[in-house]
């Protein structure tokens, strides 16, 4: 039986029983290579579910809908590792209760996906460790290093040359399992923190502010890269802030449900006096 | 005998224009993305592009634009109000679906107030079409009764040659005959065939939807929540869309000078309806979905007599969950009115 065949009828096997209300998944999309969330709520639904290497988005985002997980009752989700990571710091960070989530998890490369042990994001723990672990030894992003290479001059024009084309639309941010705040920093105008603007500041500003916010928090999923209709290269961002934060603090996001947000807490040995 | 520009007169044509004052404006390829952006010789423009990621209204209504300007003195306060950019432009290479979207949104800008920033850019830029010889899976120009050779909105429309080496030119306006009067020495008469058009499948069947649309107890069917489950409340099909308008008012500074822009607003965000009170009329994406399609096909031609979507299908194309209104059409097609 293939993978997509297995879990579908896990899928059913779930909903029937009733452990799960909904399950959230994959379909086919407008084209081949295209796949769009798909959310199950009968056992006979299962039958639109897709599963294959196209099914790249992270889905985690759809947990955190206002009312979704309210009645404590549980959802499936089919995950990737990144995803998994994402169901961690959301956790961690009280936004969801791990134990509603059921995690249909798989993993795989361009050509084949293959199905992952485990149940809650807990079971997953062995399988994040190692990609921490191989996290400093991973082939890294080429255009990465470029940019790394690059003087302090360079690096600014290459950055507001991307970001000339941001049109605020704000689709990283929406795609964005970690942008879950019910009002964002940049929506927030009384007072206007941020401009709205889409000029060559408001553009700097808001993907600056972003990538801090996402700082020690990004799983590395690609959703605000993809997501982006100008495709400004967002996920060098990020890539580039979690080497940073893996370098100095240790810190790779979501390894647990208990996990302290990197920035957002302190060591009392801490060697810096700032501190306390 | 029809007249024909051949491509290899292209780069006098670009020389000409910029010396006569214009701005030459065409479709650009840069790395991974692609713009209707300024260039200098005709080796800069890339026909190749089905549409460039952004249509051509930032060119005429821009994301951010500042209106009126303040600076409070010891004495007195000034202020200073901004006009469009006076710039004489030609576009040479617009899709058809993009040169449409700008005569759907005239009478809009034009309605209640005339928009002087998009009129005096609309005065004073020629627009080039290209008929579409290729189209992709996401095209939808035939759904809403246009064509891949539309001319509406346009100033020219070229034709390109089955022997690829140029365009036929058919000048449709007043406006278009003046530009290319500038490059007439440069055209030829020629008996070529037009290459083939792109084949534009319908996808949906817009009588029905929109009698599906018109009926008030449609507004609140269930339907609206299925479709929009996996929206996830970005701008980006408003954004590129070419003839989405709306916008919102911002003032950028401080208590002593400032500026009050113009930027693009999007239904799909929930504080575009957000009441000081706290109080939102579309508090759920469904119901701002709704919004999106009824105001396009419902709403807006209620007013202005044409729908306000050209079929671009950038709406689906660049949606990161795949969603559109080419899916959302095709669903309400097969619904009863």
């Amino acid at each position: 039986m293939s993978i997509q065949e297995q879990y579908k009828k896990r899928v059913r096997e779930i909903l029937s029983s009733g452990a799960v209300k909904m399950v959230i998944g994959y379909q086919a999309g407008t084209t081949a290579d295209r796949r769009r969330p798909l959310f199950i709520r009968t056992p006979e639904e299962a039958e639109k579910l897709v599963l294959d290497s196209a099914c790249i988005a992270n889905l985690s985002g759809y947990l955190v809908t206002e009312g979704l997980l309210s009645d404590e009752k549980s959802v499936g989700i089919f995950l990737r590792p990144d995803g998994i990571r994402s169901i961690n710091i959301l956790a961690a960070e009280a936004q969801l209760n791990p134990e509603q989530v059921v995690i249909l998890g798989f993993d795989g490369n361009e050509k084949e996906v293959t199905a992952l042990q485990g149940e809650k994001a807990k079971d997953f723990t062995a399988i994040i460790a190692s990609i921490k672990e191989h996290a400093p030894s991973a082939p890294r992003n080429p255009q990465l290093e470029q940019i790394e290479k690059m003087s302090p001059k360079e690096r600014f024009e290459f950055w507001q040359a991307e970001f000339s084309r941001c049109i605020k639309c704000y689709a990283c941010r929406q795609a964005c399992p970690m942008c879950y705040c019910r009002r964002c920093i940049v929506d927030s105008n009384q007072p206007q923190w941020v401009n709205t603007s889409s000029h060559t500041l408001g553009n700097l500003e808001w993907n600056v502010v972003r990538a801090f916010h996402l700082s020690g928090r990004c799983v590395g999923c690609g959703n605000c890269d993809r997501a982006c209709p100008v495709n400004i290269p967002l996920r060098l961002i990020n890539a580039k802030m979690a080497g940073e934060v893996l370098g100095a603090f240790d810190h790779f996001a979501g390894m647990s449900e208990t996990q302290e947000p990197v920035l957002a807490s302190f060591k009392k040995d801490d060697s810096e006096t700032f501190i306390l | 005998m029809t007249r024909i520009l051949l491509s290899d007169k292209l780069d006098n044509c670009v020389a000409r224009w910029r010396k006569a004052g214009l701005t030459v404006i065409g479709p650009v390829k840069k790395e991974t993305s692609s713009s209707y952006a300024a260039v200098e010789k005709a080796a800069d423009f890339d026909f190749g592009i089905v549409l460039p990621d952004c249509s051509i209204k930032g060119l005429f209504f821009p994301q951010t634009e500042p209106m009126t300007g303040y600076t409070i003195k010891k004495q007195d306060i000034v202020t200073n109000d901004f006009a469009p950019p006076a710039e004489k432009r030609i576009i040479f290479g617009a899709r058809p679906c993009d040169a449409s979207g700008l005569a759907i949104d005239d009478p809009l800008f034009g309605w209640d107030y005339k928009d002087d920033f998009w009129f005096q850019r609309r005065n004073e830029t020629v627009i080039v079409t290209i008929a579409c010889t290729k189209a992709d899976n996401f095209c939808m120009c035939t759904s809403l009764k246009l064509a891949p050779d539309s001319t509406k909105g346009s100033d020219v429309l070229l034709r390109p040659l089955q022997n690829n080496k140029g365009w036929l030119v058919e000048e449709l306006t007043d406006r278009g005959r003046e530009a290319f009067k500038e490059i007439a020495d440069l055209l030829q008469d020629g008996s070529e065939q037009a290459a083939p058009l792109a084949v534009v499948p319908e996808k949906f069947n817009l009588d029905a939807c929109v009698a599906w649309l018109k009926n008030p107890e449609n507004f609140d069917s269930t339907f609206w929540k299925e479709i929009s489950m996996r929206c996830i409340g970005c701008g980006s099909c408003t954004f590129l869309c070419p003839t989405c308008h709306c916008f919102d008012f911002q003032d950028e500074g401080d208590t002593y000078s400032g500026i009050r822009r113009k930027n693009w607003d999007s239904c799909s965000f929930s504080l575009f309806t957000m009441h000081t009170s706290g109080h939102n009329p579309r508090s759920t994406q469904s119901a701002r979905w709704r919004q999106r399609i009824m105001h396009k096909f419902n709403y807006f031609p209620g007013k202005f007599s044409v729908n306000s979507c050209s079929g671009c299908g950038r709406c689906t194309r660049q949606c990161p969950v795949d969603m559109g209104i080419t899916e959302t059409l095709q669903a309400i097609s097969t619904l009863k009115p």
